[in-house]
């Protein structure tokens, strides 16, 4: 019968302090631990121990080499949750190739977004290698077609190769390690370079300084392999740690999240995060009194990351679970990023939520988070932030304002971050590079944030950043498909989000039409959304606008924040009807003032 | 090739479930344009009919569904094949 590995490591625990990936398996590799890959019922369908992976690894890296790459080409394989995308990932760490995990996400009618998405993958990264399972080998072929690839198949196929004789020379140090695509937008990727000196720091510090990492530790996830928090986070600090994982994979979780929980009760898993909208969708589905169902006991860090984190939902999710023995102080509030590997903070564990009550005032007038005592006002007076710790240890942070100046603790500014965790750049991407990366090393996290404590508060974005459910959407993306349509200029589309009421991202596409048939706008409005769903999954609020209406800079490109003052200005004065985003509304004081002088 | 009616009438029934109230729903109904089915409301929808069906969708076959006949038809195949 098929067994788990043990959470028993069977030696001696090593925090991530190696030199390359490879020489992480190599270690990992002489214990009991590994991967374990459950199935959408929670039934265990694979264990791959280290050490068995590290066999499958050199053996695929025999059948890289074999190819005749030259040195750190690129491998491009669909990174399902799947043995398969593991044995890829650390050949090509043998093979000294670098693997480019691409997303394994597929969407109701979205054959040809798909296709055109990974083929816009495969042509930036350059690939010369390209795998995906049986499973989505269909799309990956008619998304290669016509490229220059030398090999294109399941990982079965490739072990079918020819053996190199050649000894194998795995990726050093200064090589890379990885290409993280997530980062980018769907239509205009940016592919983040990570060498393995980069990605073992992050290792490291993710390790020591963050879950705290200790025997007997266990770690749970359902997170993308093609994502930084589950590439960095639950595949490669578990191994650099020599941890066992239970997986299940991310489509999953979307449609019975309970197995999450069940997963960590029945394995008795220690670690395992999630963006806050998994302990949402957790709660929507179990129902209000879920009761003792589970025993959650065992989970001693349940961290929170991706995306911008309001402390009440999750405060609901510790309530309902209590009763599972969940406790709250697990909760543990990350900030990172795919720039910097995966991790730029940790609070210290088993505190809890740690908030930072503000007034709201002198944050909207002046950037000033000035803190209020904790009972002397009542919640809805104060503005709640969640503090999300320090910086990692040898990296330093820096909040700036708009002209670039230092500013003090509790001033609201650009945070930026410098360190040996931070990315090299985006590849063959040299000036979006200098766009984010200084040459002394700052890296614009394209945050806002205030310092407190020594702590980083989130308070914001001043990148054009959509975040829905965890996932990065690009405004971009969707303009694009706006400008797509034929009754559509360029430049004639703005998107961006709004807060609703409930603190989620709304997006709103505002798109210039000069069609005045209500046929013609109504059919324009659909097909947009429609295609928005498909390439994005994602719902969005369209507003069609006469000409000349979106304001745009000197360069003539749009200003995405001018655009959306102005939107949330025709919602005060009852112009556009979107239910909900009345808080954020009232959050700008002008806005609340012309509002309540347009309602008069 | 037509849908097995009694597979239709209840793929019909649980998407009425799911979808914005008092919305006509018919064979031809596209779920995504017509519906604004999100990922999420999708795999809700999903987790729903492997349960009823008793069977496992996989996932490839996600993007060549757009109505609620294509489901209807690929949700047969399925029980079907098992």
């Amino acid at each position: 019968m098929l067994e788990a590995t043990p959470t028993e490591q069977g030696l001696a625990l090593r925090y991530g302090d190696f030199a390359t990936l490879h020489e992480a398996l190599e270690y990992a590799a002489l214990g009991k631990t590994g991967y374990n890959f459950y199935t959408a019922k929670g039934k265990l369908g694979y264990a791959l121990s280290y050490t068995e992976l590290r066999e499958d690894a050199i053996a695929a890296a025999q059948r890289l080499v074999g190819l005749n790459l030259e040195r750190s080409a690129k491998v491009a394989v669909v990174a399902e949750t799947d043995p398969g995308f593991m044995r890829l990932f650390y050949g090509c760490q043998y093979a000294g190739l670098v693997p480019v995990p691409l997303p394994a996400s597929v969407r109701l009618g979205g054959h040809k977004a798909y296709v055109e998405q990974l083929r816009r993958l495969l042509t930036k990264c350059q690939a010369q290698v390209a795998v995906a399972s049986q499973i989505f080998l269909p799309f990956l072929k008619e998304a290669a077609e016509g490229l220059a690839i030398r090999f294109l198949g399941t990982p079965d196929e490739l072990l079918k190769l020819p053996k190199t004789k050649t000894p194998l020379q795995p990726s050093g140090p200064d090589e890379l390690a990885y290409l993280q695509y997530t980062s980018g937008s769907t239509r205009f990727p940016r592919g983040v370079m990570i060498t393995n000196r980069t990605v073992m720091n992050n290792l490291g510090h993710i390790i020591r300084n963050g879950a705290k990492v200790r025997p007997g530790d266990r770690a749970m996830s359902w997170l993308p392999f093609y994502h930084d928090m589950g590439l960095v986070g639950f595949v490669l600090s578990p191994m650099a740690s020599q941890l066992s994982v239970d997986y299940l994979c991310t489509q999953d979780f979307g449609m019975r999240p309970r197995m999450w929980l069940t997963l960590i009760s029945e394995n008795r898993a220690t670690i395992s995060f999630s963006p806050p909208f998994g302990y949402e969708l957790c709660m929507q589905r179990l129902g209000e009194a879920p009761g003792a169902q589970f025993d959650l006991s065992s989970w001693r860090v349940a961290g929170i990351g991706a995306e911008p984190i309001r402390p009440e939902p999750l405060q609901r999710f510790a309530e309902m679970m209590a009763p599972s023995g969940f406790d709250k102080n697990a909760f543990l509030a990350c900030y990172g990023m795919a720039e910097c590997s995966l991790a730029i903070s940790f609070p210290p564990t088993g505190e809890g939520l740690q908030i930072d009550r503000v007034d709201p005032e002198p944050l909207a007038q002046n950037q000033r988070a000035v803190q209020l005592p904790p009972a002397a006002t009542s919640p809805t007076q104060a503005k709640m932030f969640v503090k999300c710790g320090a910086p990692l240890p040898d990296h330093e942070i820096e909040v700036r304002d708009p002209s670039g100046r230092l500013l003090p603790e509790r001033h609201v500014g650009s945070l930026f971050v410098r360190g040996p965790s931070v990315m090299s750049g985006y590849f063959g991407e040299e000036a979006l590079t200098r766009e984010v990366l200084s040459p002394d090393g700052w890296l614009n996290t394209g945050d806002l944030a205030y310092i407190a404590d020594g702590s980083i508060v989130i308070t914001g974005r001043q990148k054009d950043l959509i975040i829905i459910n965890g996932r990065n959407i690009w405004p971009q993306d969707l303009e694009q498909i706006a400008e797509s349509q034929p009754t559509v200029r360029m430049a004639d589309a703005s998107a961006f989000p709004v807060t609703c009421a409930g603190g989620e991202d709304k997006t709103v596409l505002v798109i210039e039409c000069r069609e005045t048939s209500p046929e013609t706008r109504e059919e324009l409005r659909n097909e947009v959304r429609r295609q928005v769903l498909q390439e994005l999954g994602i719902d969005c609020f369209i507003e069609l606008v006469p000409r000349n209406t979106l304001p745009r800079t000197t360069s003539g490109k749009l200003a995405r924040s001018q655009a959306k003052r102005d939107f949330l200005q025709r919602v005060a004065e009852g112009k556009v009807a979107l239910p909900g985003i009345r808080d954020e509304i009232d959050c700008l004081p002008q806005l609340a003032v012309r509002a309540a002088a347009a309602r008069a | 090739m037509q849908p097995n009616k009694d597979i239709l009438t209840q793929v019909t029934e649980l998407i009425k479930s799911l979808a914005p109230e008092h919305q006509d729903i018919n064979e031809a109904t596209d779920l995504v344009a017509d519906l604004d089915f999100d990922s999420l409301k999708v795999m809700k929808l999903l987790e729903e009919l492997e349960d009823r069906f008793d069977i496992s969708v996989p996932l490839n076959l996600l993007p060549s569904i757009r109505t609620v006949e294509d489901l209807a038809l690929q949700l047969q195949r399925i029980i079907d094949e098992e």
